[in-house]
């Protein structure tokens, strides 16, 4: 965790209420919707979520595969505005598994709530990073070579996910790693699969989906290749990025720009 | 203009009946005749129908019927299919009684619809309040049926009694108080003239129970608490008074054995699941099988599977009765494969442990002793900063339903290889509120782990076959006696193993996660196999 150390901001976010007080306020004074936002109220949201929502949210509010429930520590796909988490807390997202809160719940308690999901998310307007995003967009193209495998606005390769808003659902921190340590987390679309066919032949390429009785890859020549199970002899599969780390190839000044390039990459709002 | 109105709506609706041919095979109403406890006791005898949760008393989800068969099982195709109006997923494990199917659906509806078109005679919408408290989404389970009436476990802790011809509601009475945090989504099972049913809220800190009903006026007939009450025995099990708050909900349908005349029913966690620090000792009877006198609930015996749980691992699985030779002697005898990862076969007369063996990945126990007590591993509690413990808090199995072949002998469970961070917090009870104590967290994703049918041998307690899926399957289990096994995946497939060796004969993708157990039924000499996938209802049958 070495690089750790060049974000001033990083110390901040990981003493929770500090950062959140640095960060959170500015933008709740905005819309002046919350007046329970204070270290303590994030708190008792924080207690409230663990205990009512975690177990679809998770711990970490980073989302759960199994039950659905998304990512609440980035961007908000159904929400800009404290008063927008206020109403879906409300009233719950119908169809889904996002039930209102309990009705006799107080209100001061639901903005508790708001207040903890709020500061679960940085404000980009408030981090400062050291690197260059107009010379991490040059790296990105040039020496990094990202766009071989990566797409930005529809411009790019095919090899890894679209990163047009990847500054939305990644941090700082977390674009650091992805470059320094791809390993780790690598999401099962991006797994690998070698595979002998049962006619002899053999492929290799990204895991697009796999189920129970077949398997979808994208071969290097981004062809698609649909497998039933009784047609494959062996299969390996390998749980880790194609992506190479850059801990070595790139200076720090690079990777530093690199993460400001990529942080401003979202929707422009 | 009232009269004129009507006049015109009846003119409607008689011309089509009048002037079109039979827009179905059959439009003549099958035959329904008053469902006896007679029926009920026999039930496997009459495949033709799906009389109750577990199709048979002894839960082993076994038909009799074999048009559909190993040899041409392949040649299945797609019936017909019932769209439940509601969004939801579907558990519903529907009944079929000559000819007429009843479907559950979400929140607490139920459906009458002909079992050869899913066309619908009627419809139940039961009314529900908006504060409702429930833990894992708006399910309902299915219903039971005694005479002419259907019995409905709802959301709101109630249980209603349905006119089977109508749907007209005959009596509706409260179990318990919703505001408190209970609530009921399982299959009442009858017994003799009493309908049994459980409750659900084993995260609210409720105290459960299990009920009897008058079937005919809906009178509380006997009540047993799964957690004892002061000066009773066992009570002494729950440091303080955490009993008062100590879960142990009964949220999955039990079993029935008529020589024994006792009821086995599953009983959840204690509560708060995650920490036991306030709830000190074994915590009887949470995470137990509970045999009960069937005419008085008595408690005659139980057997603990997990004493003093602190992962969540709940015996709600339904207990499956059969006769087997064990040792050289026939014994009666109940398979369990439990949520904590351990296969169970023990004697249903005395609760004394047989054999048991795990039969999914599990951390938490270094094995079983002779009374069948697992032997913990020490240090595998839920701490404050998380540690990995395997089963997760969904379990090596969880409430859908195992299945057992008179054929081959063998049980049938979906089984979860896995493994989650467990996490301890400080709670204080409120009423009506989530009371759980932590929780759990994957660090990988879902894909990496590994669900399987299992077949197992309850005589040794090892698994035979295996059948690989993709996790996390939560779908029950239907064995036939054409030597199939039906079941589904968590990736929305259907599929039919050949039950004596695992090699899989067809299957086909219905797009929608399985989350329920499969049935099979008869009309006109045709034999059906449904299930629910996402919140569609497929009826299969040979190609014509
Ligand atoms: C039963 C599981 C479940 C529980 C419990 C739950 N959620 Fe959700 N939540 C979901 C799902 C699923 C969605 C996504 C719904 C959709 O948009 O399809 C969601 C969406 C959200 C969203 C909108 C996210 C976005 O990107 O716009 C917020 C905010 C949210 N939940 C907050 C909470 C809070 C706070 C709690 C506790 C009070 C909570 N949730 C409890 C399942 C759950
Ligand atoms: C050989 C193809 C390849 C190259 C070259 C490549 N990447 Fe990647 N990248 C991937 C793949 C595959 C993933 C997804 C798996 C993972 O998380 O590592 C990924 C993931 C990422 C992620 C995480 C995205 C997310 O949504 O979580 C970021 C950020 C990223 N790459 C940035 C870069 C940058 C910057 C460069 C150039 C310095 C680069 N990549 C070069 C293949 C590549």
């Amino acid at each position: 965790m070495g690089f750790n150390s060049r974000f001033w901001w990083q110390w901040l976010l990981a003493s929770g209420a500090i950062s959140i007080f640095l960060f959170g306020l500015p933008a709740l004074a905005e819309d002046a919707g919350n007046l329970y936002n204070t270290s303590y109220d994030i708190g008792q949201g924080q207690r409230y979520f663990e205990r009512q929502c975690s177990r679809c949210h998770g711990f970490d509010a980073k989302g759960n595969d199994e039950t659905g429930a998304p990512d609440l520590t980035g961007r908000l796909s159904r929400a800009s505005t404290n008063v927008g988490i206020f109403n879906i807390l409300r009233d719950g997202i119908a169809g889904t598994a996002m039930l209102p809160v309990a009705a006799d719940l107080p209100d001061s308690q639901v903005w508790q709530l708001v207040a903890y999901v709020d500061a679960l998310s940085i404000d980009p307007t408030n981090v400062n990073l050291s690197g260059s995003a107009t010379s991490g967009a040059m790296v990105f193209t040039g020496r990094g070579d990202c766009n071989s495998c990566h797409m930005v606005s529809g411009q790019g390769g095919r090899l890894g996910p679209d990163l047009t808003r990847v500054g939305e659902r990644r941090d700082p921190e977390e674009l650091m790693s992805d470059l320094i340590t791809p390993h780790e987390h690598v999401a099962p679309r991006w797994w690998t699969m070698k595979i002998t066919g049962t006619d002899g032949s053999y492929r290799e390429g990204l895991r697009m989906n796999e189920d129970s009785f077949s398997l979808r890859i994208m071969d290097n020549d981004f062809n698609l290749w649909s497998y039933p199970k009784t047609r494959i002899e062996s299969a390996e599969r390998i749980e880790e990025s194609t992506m190479p780390s850059y801990a070595q190839t790139l200076t720090e000044s690079d990777l530093d720009d690199l993460v400001a390039y990529m942080f401003s990459l979202r929707k422009e709002i | 203009m009232y009269k004129i109105a009507s006049l015109l709506i009846a003119l409607c609706v008689s011309i089509p009946i009048f002037a079109q041919e039979d827009p179905f095979q059959t439009v003549i109403t099958p035959a329904f005749s008053p469902i006896t406890w007679e029926r009920l006791l026999n039930a496997g005898d009459e495949p033709e129908n799906w009389l109750m949760y577990s199709g048979t008393l002894d839960s082993q989800r076994y038909s009799k019927l074999d048009q559909i068969n190993i040899s041409n099982v392949a040649t299945m195709e797609l019936k017909w299919a019932y769209q439940i109006p509601v969004i939801d997923r579907a558990e519903t494990v529907p009944l079929v009684v000559d000819g007429i199917m009843f479907i559950t659906e979400a929140p607490s509806n139920l459906v009458a619809v002909d079992a050869q078109t899913g066309r619908q005679y009627w419809r139940y919408d039961h009314e529900l309040p908006d504060d409702l408290r429930i833990c894992c989404g708006r399910n309902n389970r299915g219903v039971a049926i005694l005479g002419e009436t259907l019995y409905m476990s709802t959301l709101d802790a109630h249980l209603v009694a349905i006119d089977a011809r109508t749907g007209n509601v005959l009596w509706d009475v409260a179990v318990a108080n919703y505001q408190e945090g209970y609530s009921k989504t399982a299959a009442p099972l009858i017994v003799k003239d009493k309908v049994v049913t459980g409750i659900a809220g084993g995260e609210f800190g409720i105290r459960g129970f299990i009920d009897a009903y008058n079937a005919e006026t809906g009178e509380l007939e006997w009540r047993t608490y799964t957690i004892p009450g002061e000066g009773e025995p066992g009570n002494d099990t729950w440091s303080g008074d955490s009993w008062k708050t100590g879960g142990s909900a009964t949220w999955i349908t039990g079993a029935y054995d008529p020589d024994e005349n006792l009821v086995y029913w599953g009983t959840g966690n204690p509560g708060p699941d995650w920490n036991g620090d306030a709830r000190l000792g074994d915590n009887l009877y949470s995470d137990a099988a509970m045999a009960l006198n069937g005419d008085t609930g008595e408690l005659v015996w139980h057997f603990q599977f997990t004493p003093h749980d602190v992962h969540d691992y709940d015996s709600i699985q339904v207990p499956i009765l059969a006769d087997i030779q064990f040792e050289g002697r026939t014994r009666k005898v109940m398979m369990w494969a439990n949520r904590n990862a351990f296969f169970y076969t023990i004697d249903r007369s005395n609760g004394r442990f047989m054999i048991g063996k795990p039969f999914a990945t599990q951390t938490w126990a270094q094995g079983l002793d002779i009374n069948g007590r697992p032997i913990r591993v020490p240090g595998m509690e839920p701490t404050y900063e998380g540690i990995m413990v395997s089963p997760p808090i969904t379990g090596g199995t969880n409430w859908y339903s195992p299945g057992y072949s008179q054929q081959t002998g063998l049980f049938y469970v979906t089984s979860f290889d896995g493994e989650q961070e467990f996490f301890k917090r400080d709670e204080e009870y409120e009423v009506g509120e989530r009371f759980t104590g932590g929780g759990g967290r994957y660090a990988q994703p879902m894909d990496a782990f590994h669900s399987s049918i299992r077949a197992i041998n309850p005589v040794t307690a090892e698994i035979e076959w295996e059948f690989p899926i993709m996790p996390r399957s939560s779908a029950g289990i239907t064995t036939t006696a054409g030597g199939l096994v039906f079941t589904g995946s968590a990736d929305g497939y259907f599929f039919a193993l050949d039950a004596a060796t695992g090699e899989e004969l067809w299957h086909i993708s219905l797009g929608r996660r399985v989350h329920a157990a499969p049935i099979t039924y008869a009309v006109n000499d045709q034999q059906f196999v449904s299930i629910a996938s996402g919140n569609v209802v497929y009826t299969f049958g040979l190609r014509d």
